[in-house]
Order: structure tokens, then C-alpha cells, then sequence
């Protein structure tokens, strides 16, 4: 998609961020990509890789990412299930098939440490 | 040993700071004041995502001619090069912007924004009951960018393929209706209708169903009433 002008965006937030807290250096930075984002991990990680070496605030910041599993709502029952692998076939409680994920697409800057 | 983190540094001066906030949020934000600048012009704004080739413009030209003298529409182009799409709109005789991407992929809020502007430069008096924004012909970036929008319309030809909801389900969870376009070919290509349907219903339960044929004109009554239902 377009892992590397997120990177980007998360690259200037990260600046700003520093600046706000009077910070020299990222050693650490958190965030949190839902399943259903459509971000591809591995080019988000990659774009991460070569972005942040690029600046003296970022060359040695490690990435962490989170993957929260998927909340998906019953439309018969309401019933709330947790899933990491899709859609689940049918709602464990009254077996209607009629699924909707509830969140799952964030893209998230949680935390970050700095020096 | 550093307060914060507990490392063993002594001179560990360490900030750990909870920011808990997306990375699209300020495209979210432009986006919210976007849908506040339609509706005050009056207008209810469909943003259409399709591939390349799909029949977006297409679609919107006879829509124009059949719902034109009814409603003040107005239409924003979203293209990575050229005017050739805003050109043709404006031969139907509605106000129309041109964006040009100039490489990136997708609309994002910041384009729109400069979009309504200029669109609202063209209205004489500043009122509008449909805006119709065409993104850039992709079926997987523009997914991701709210652009203000009331409604999602989410568009595959005949010619594709049924796979395509399964292929790219972003676009499908995100959006409202689920439109095929081309069924006059549907004889001549391989596209069981009822497999790519229960594709993108097994995305989104709460997607509208709708198919239209540009050329014979089938499928457009439903368009038309569904387009009528959210401007009343």
C-alpha cells in the first residue's frame, strides 16, 4: 500500500513529539496495527528501518509493533467474539453467521520512550 | 536506576510518554471539517472507489443526465495525471474539480478540502444537494483515507472478476453500497454474480447490493432511488 508514507507521517509525529519533551533521541517506539488496516507489517517495519536511520533522533529507535486480535458482533444475538485468524464461521453462542468486525483498523502510535 | 523504566542506567534521563493516537488522525480531523463544509453547502458526498477502467466516470455522466435537472450535483475528479475525466463531466454541464495526485495513489483529506474550495467557487449560490468525489482508480489505498464523506460506494466491473471482494476486502468493510457495473457483458464473461455478492456480504453484512449497465441502462432506477433517498 503505502507503508512508507505512514512511516513518514509517524517520522514527524515522532519529531514533534521529542521537541514537546525536550528529547535528543527515540529509543523506542510503540504501535499498534489492527489486522483489518490493510498495512502490510513487514513493509511498515521495512520503511521504519530505513526512514529512521536517515535521522540522528531515530537511529537507533527499536520498533514494536502490536497486532490486537479482531472484535466480531453477532447482528442476531449481539454476541461480542474474539478473532485473530477472519471472519469466525458462525457466533459461538447462537450459531448465526451474520458476523461484522468492530474496530480492527487502527493505526496507532501507543507509546513512546525517549532520551 | 532510571525511575521511569527501570533500566539499570543511572543517568538514565528516560521519558516513556502514552500518545495512544492514530496516525491518520489528522487526515481524520481535515476530514470531519470537510463533512461540515458539505453540509453546509447542503449536500450529502458519495466518495467512489473503484479499479482502473471500472466505470466511474461513466457512471457519473449518466447519472448526471438523468438526475441533473432534479439535483445540483457537483462532482470532484480525483486522478493521478490529467484532466480527461473532469473534462468529460463538464460537457454534462455541472461544476467539477479536477485533483491531480501528480503519483500518489489515493485522495486524502488535505486534496478535498482545496477540492470543495474550488468546486465552491463554481456555485452561484453556494448551494449543492449531491457532490459526488471520484477517487483514484484503486481498489486498495483509498480505503484507508476518509475523506468526509456520507457514503461509500465501492464499485467492480463484469470484467474483473467475481474475486475481487475477497482479494480486497478493505474496501469492501468500509463501505455502504457494493456496485456492479457492466452487467451487459455479464454473457461473455466468467463472473457468477452470486459468488462476489456473498463475498462482500460475508465482509459486511450491512452493504446495499446494486448493478447497473451504463449501456442499456438496467440496474439505474435503484441508483437513482438510492441517490434521491439520501438527498430528502
Amino acid at each position: 500500500m503505502h507503508e512508507i508514507s505512514l512511516v513518514q507521517g509517524l517520522l514527524k509525529q515522532l519529531a514533534e513529539l521529542a521537541g514537546e519533551h525536550q528529547c535528543k533521541a527515540i529509543s523506542k517506539v510503540r504501535v499498534e496495527i489492527g489486522p483489518l488496516s490493510g498495512i502490510v507489517i513487514d513493509s511498515f517495519q521495512f520503511g521504519f528501518d530505513v526512514l529512521s536511520a536517515e535521522q540522528d533522533l531515530t537511529r537507533d529507535a527499536l520498533l514494536e509493533i502490536v497486532t490486537p486480535p479482531i472484535q466480531y458482533k453477532c447482528c442476531y444475538c449481539g454476541h461480542v467474539s474474539l478473532s485473530s485468524e477472519g471472519v469466525p464461521d458462525s457466533c459461538p453462542e447462537c450459531s448465526h453467521t451474520l458476523l461484522v468486525p468492530e474496530g480492527g483498523d487502527g493505526l496507532i502510535l501507543m507509546q513512546v520512550e525517549m532520551v | 536506576m532510571c525511575e521511569d523504566c527501570g533500566c539499570a542506567s543511572p543517568s538514565h534521563n528516560h521519558k516513556v510518554v502514552d500518545v495512544n493516537q492514530s496516525l491518520l488522525a489528522a487526515n481524520d480531523a481535515l476530514a470531519e471539517k470537510n463533512r461540515e463544509h458539505i453540509e453546509e453547502l447542503g449536500a450529502v458526498a458519495i466518495n467512489l472507489i473503484s479499479s482502473p477502467g471500472s466505470g466511474k466516470t461513466t457512471l457519473l455522466e449518466k447519472t448526471i443526465e438523468r438526475l441533473g435537472k432534479e439535483l445540483r450535483i457537483g462532482v470532484i475528479e480525483g486522478d493521478i495525471e490529467t484532466e480527461r475525466d473532469a473534462e468529460r463531466i463538464r460537457a454534462k454541464g455541472v461544476p467539477v474539480v479536477q485533483l491531480t495526485t501528480g503519483g500518489a495513489c489515493h485522495l486524502d483529506a488535505a486534496l478535498v478540502h482545496k477540492g470543495i474550495h474550488a468546486l465552491e467557487h463554481q456555485l452561484d449560490d453556494k448551494k449543492l444537494d449531491l457532490l459526488f468525489i471520484e477517487n483514484v482508480g484503486n481498489l486498495v489505498c483509498p480505503a484507508t483515507f476518509y475523506l468526509g464523506e456520507h457514503q461509500r460506494v465501492v464499485m467492480i466491473s463484469v470484467p474483473e472478476g467475481p474475486d475481487k471482494p475477497a482479494k480486497y476486502p478493505r474496501a469492501f468493510i468500509g463501505s455502504d453500497v457494493f456496485m456492479i457495473s457492466k452487467t451487459d457483458l455479464l454473457p461473455y464473461f466468467d463472473f457468477p454474480s452470486e459468488m462476489a455478492i456473498k463475498d462482500a456480504l460475508l465482509l459486511n453484512p450491512k452493504l446495499k447490493v446494486m448493478s447497473v449497465s451504463a449501456t442499456t441502462g438496467d440496474g439505474f432506477d435503484s441508483w437513482l432511488a438510492y441517490l434521491r433517498s439520501l438527498c430528502r
